[in-house]
C-alpha cells in the first residue's frame, strides 16, 4: 500500500495545528445522555448521564472496556439511535429533532465497514455520491483525490468482496469523506488490521484533522488513543469516569502509558 | 425534499439494486428455471377429491323423479372425505346463458339443469338430455364433478349428459401457471426484500445509506420499483414459456394481469420489510420467511382447487391476500375476464398493499 502523502510533513502540520486549535468552540454537546434498553425483561442502562462537549478541530477518543457504552454513546451520536433522556447538539442541530440537518456534515465509518461487497469501489462511492447529491464533475474529482490517497486508485473497477481487511478500511474511510463532512465519526477504525494499515490510517486521520474536521473514534487500542486524540474519554459501566488529554490522564493516576490509566480506572475485570 | 429528489434517489437505489442482480448469474437462472420446473413438474400429477363445491341446480321438471337425483348429489360423501361433495343451490326457470354468467361470475363451480321433460322420459324409458356447465378454470374440480355425473348417469342408462365447453379446452396447466406466477410473486417479493433488508442491516450496508439524505420511503420505493419490474419481465417469460413450449391459454388482457401483479408485489414488499423488521439478519430471516410463505404455497389453491382443501383449512386460505392473487389471475388468464370479474379480489389485494407498505415505511427503522 502506498500512501500518497508525507508523513514527516504531516506530523509537523499536526502540531502546528494542534497549537492553533485553542478556540474550545464546541462542535458537540452532550448532556445527562441517558439510553435504557429492555432485554428480556432486563432494564439495561447502557449509558447513565454521561455530560460533555467535543471542541470543533479537535481529535476526541472514547475508549472503554466491552459492554462501556461507548458504541451506544457513537450511535446516538450519528442519529442512528434515539437517547432515552438528555440532549446532543451537533454543530448546533438537536440530534432528536434536527437528524435530517446533522446526517450532512457528519461522516461515519461504522465498525462493520458498510461496503457493496457486489459493487466495484467506483460504483459504492458514486453511490454515496448520488445520494449525497454530490455534483458529477466534483464527484469525479474527488473520486480520484481520494483513491489516490489511499493507494486504491488501480483497484477502482474491481469488486469490494474481494479486498483485503484494510483495504476494505480504507475505501470505507474514503466512502465517510465523499461529501465533505465537517465531523467524521471513526468506530474501532484499526481493529484487526495489520500494523503497517494502521499506522497509515493514523496518518490519515491527522490529514483529515490538519485540514479542518473533527474526529471523533471509539477504540480498544490504548496507544491509538494515546497518539492520536487531543482528549480522551474513559467510559466504564455507561458512565463516563475521565475526560481529559491523554497527558493529564497519565499524571494524574500517575500511570506510565493510557492504557494503565485505564486499568486503574475501569478495574482488572474481563468484561462480557 | 422535493418529490424529484425523492424519485431521483429511489431511481439510484433502483439501479443499485438490478447491478447486483445481475452479479448473480446463477441467482437469476434459478429465479426464471424453478418456477418452470415447478410447473412441468406439477402439470401431470395432481388429481384427488372435493368437497363443498358449490353446484347450482335448476330443476325446471315438472314432475317428481328428478328429487331422487337432486338428493344424490346433495348427499353424496366421497370415499375420502367427511364432507359432502356439493354445496348445494336450487332454482328454476333460468336460461343456459344466464347460468353460464353465474360460472363467470365465479359463484358456482357447476350447474346441472334438469329439463322439464326429465320426470315424463325417465317413466316412459325415453332418451331425456341434461345439461351440466362447470367452471372449467378450475379444471380439477371441473374434471372430477363430470366424472361424478357422468358415473351417476351411467347406472341410468337413456339419460344423456351434455357439457358445454365455456372456456374452451383446458388442462392442468393452465391452472396451475397463473397460480405459480402469483405464488412465485408473492415469495419473490417477500423473500428478496426481506432478505435484502436483513442482510443490508446485518452488513451495516444500510446503515450508510440511511446516513445520506434519503428518506426510509426512498429507500423502500426503489426497493419496490425493482421488485416490480423483476416480477413483471419474469411474469412475462413464464407466460410464453408456457405458450410455446406447453401450449398454456392466455385468455385474458395483459395490462389487467400487469395490473394485478403491480399491486401484488407492493404487497409483498411491503410484508417483507415488516418481516424484515422483526429479526436481526438474514439467517432468522430465511426461517421466519419458510414460516410465513411455506403455509401460503399449500392453503391457497395454487396446486389444488380451494374446493379440495378441508373447510378450516379454506377459512385460513381466505385470509392469505395470495388466494385473491391466484384467483384473480385465473380469471384473467383462463376466463378473459375484464376489471368487474376480479373487482373483489384487487380490492382486497389494494388493502393488502397500502396496509403493508404503510406500515413497512412505518417500521423500517433508521436507527442500527
Amino acid at each position: 500500500m502506498q500512501i500518497c502523502y508525507s508523513a514527516v510533513k504531516l506530523s509537523h502540520n499536526f502540531e502546528k495545528h494542534k497549537s492553533e486549535v485553542n478556540s474550545l468552540e464546541p462542535i458537540i454537546e452532550v448532556r445527562d445522555l441517558t439510553k435504557v434498553f429492555f432485554s428480556r425483561g432486563r432494564k439495561i442502562t447502557a449509558v447513565n448521564s454521561v455530560s460533555f462537549d467535543v471542541f470543533k478541530g479537535e481529535i476526541f477518543g472514547m475508549i472503554g472496556p466491552n459492554g462501556a457504552g461507548k458504541s451506544t454513546t457513537y450511535s446516538m451520536l450519528t442519529t442512528l439511535t434515539k437517547p432515552t433522556s438528555g440532549s446532543i447538539k451537533v454543530a448546533g442541530f438537536d440530534v432528536e429533532k434536527e437528524d435530517n440537518e446533522i446526517r450532512p456534515i457528519i461522516g461515519i465509518v461504522p465498525q462493520k465497514l458498510s461496503l457493496y461487497s457486489d459493487l466495484t469501489v467506483r460504483e459504492n462511492l458514486e453511490l454515496i455520491c448520488k445520494l449525497y447529491s454530490v455534483p458529477k464533475k466534483e464527484m469525479e474529482e474527488r473520486i480520484n483525490y481520494y483513491l489516490q490517497l489511499v493507494g486504491l486508485e488501480a483497484h477502482v473497477d474491481r469488486f469490494v468482496g474481494g479486498f483485503s481487511g484494510g483495504m476494505k478500511q480504507r475505501l470505507s474511510v474514503i466512502c465517510a469523506m465523499m461529501h465533505d463532512p465537517q465531523i467524521l465519526f471513526w468506530d474501532e477504525p484499526t481493529t484487526g488490521l495489520d500494523p503497517q494499515t494502521r499506522k497509515a490510517l493514523w496518518n490519515l486521520a491527522i490529514k483529515f484533522n490538519v485540514e479542518g474536521k473533527t474526529l471523533i473514534f471509539t477504540t480498544h487500542y490504548m496507544e491509538e488513543a494515546d497518539n492520536l486524540c487531543d482528549r480522551v474519554a474513559i467510559m466504564n459501566l455507561g458512565k463516563m469516569v475521565a475526560l481529559d488529554t491523554p497527558a493529564s490522564l497519565k499524571e494524574k493516576s500517575g500511570g506510565k502509558n493510557l492504557e494503565d490509566v485505564f486499568i486503574h480506572l475501569t478495574g482488572e475485570q474481563v468484561r462480557d | 425534499m422535493t418529490i424529484t429528489t425523492e424519485l431521483n434517489h429511489s431511481w439510484i437505489i433502483m439501479i443499485k439494486e438490478f447491478k447486483q442482480l445481475f452479479r448473480k448469474k446463477g441467482r437469476l437462472v434459478l429465479m426464471i428455471l424453478f418456477p418452470i420446473i415447478m410447473i412441468i413438474f406439477f402439470g401431470y400429477g395432481m388429481g384427488g377429491t372435493i368437497n363443498n363445491a358449490s353446484i347450482l341446480i335448476i330443476n325446471d321438471d315438472t314432475g317428481t323423479t328428478s328429487s331422487s337425483l337432486v338428493q344424490e348429489i346433495g348427499s353424496h360423501i366421497s370415499k375420502y372425505d367427511e364432507d359432502p361433495m356439493f354445496s348445494v343451490t336450487y332454482t328454476k326457470d333460468m336460461s343456459e346463458s344466464e347460468a353460464e354468467s353465474k360460472i363467470d361470475a365465479g359463484l358456482y363451480k357447476a350447474i346441472l339443469i334438469i329439463p322439464q321433460d326429465y320426470s315424463d322420459c325417465v317413466a316412459k324409458n325415453g332418451s331425456t338430455t341434461l345439461t351440466l356447465l362447470t367452471d372449467s378454470s378450475d379444471t380439477t374440480t371441473s374434471s372430477i364433478i363430470i366424472n361424478y355425473m357422468k358415473q351417476y348417469l351411467a347406472k341410468t342408462g337413456s339419460i344423456a349428459l351434455k357439457i358445454p365447453n365455456i372456456y374452451g379446452n383446458l388442462e392442468y396447466l393452465d391452472f396451475l401457471t397463473p397460480a405459480v406466477i402469483a405464488l412465485f410473486v408473492f415469495l419473490s417479493s417477500v423473500s428478496s426484500t426481506g432478505s435484502t433488508i436483513a442482510g443490508e442491516r446485518e452488513y451495516g450496508t444500510i446503515v450508510r445509506i440511511l446516513m445520506t439524505p434519503i428518506s426510509k420511503r426512498s429507500v423502500i420505493f426503489g426497493k419496490t420499483i425493482y421488485q416490480l419490474l423483476v416480477q413483471l419481465v419474469r411474469a412475462i417469460i413464464l407466460i410464453l414459456v408456457a405458450r410455446f413450449t406447453v401450449g398454456l391459454n392466455m385468455n385474458g388482457s395483459w395490462p389487467l394481469l400487469a395490473l394485478v401483479l403491480v399491486i401484488f408485489t407492493f404487497g409483498g414488499v411491503g410484508l417483507g420489510v415488516i418481516m424484515s423488521t422483526m429479526v436481526d439478519d438474514m439467517d432468522s430471516f430465511s426461517h421466519f420467511n419458510l414460516l410465513v410463505t411455506l403455509p401460503s404455497m399449500f392453503v391457497t389453491g395454487v396446486f389444488y382447487p380451494l374446493s379440495s382443501l378441508p373447510n378450516w383449512m379454506r377459512a385460513i386460505a381466505y385470509c392469505i391476500p395470495l388466494t385473491y392473487a391466484n384467483n384473480a389471475m385465473r380469471i384473467i388468464m383462463i376466463k378473459g375476464q375484464g376489471l368487474h370479474a376480479i373487482s373483489n379480489d384487487l380490492i382486497i389485494l389494494t388493502l393488502f398493499a397500502i396496509v403493508t407498505f404503510t406500515l413497512g415505511v412505518h417500521l423500517f427503522r433508521r436507527e442500527a
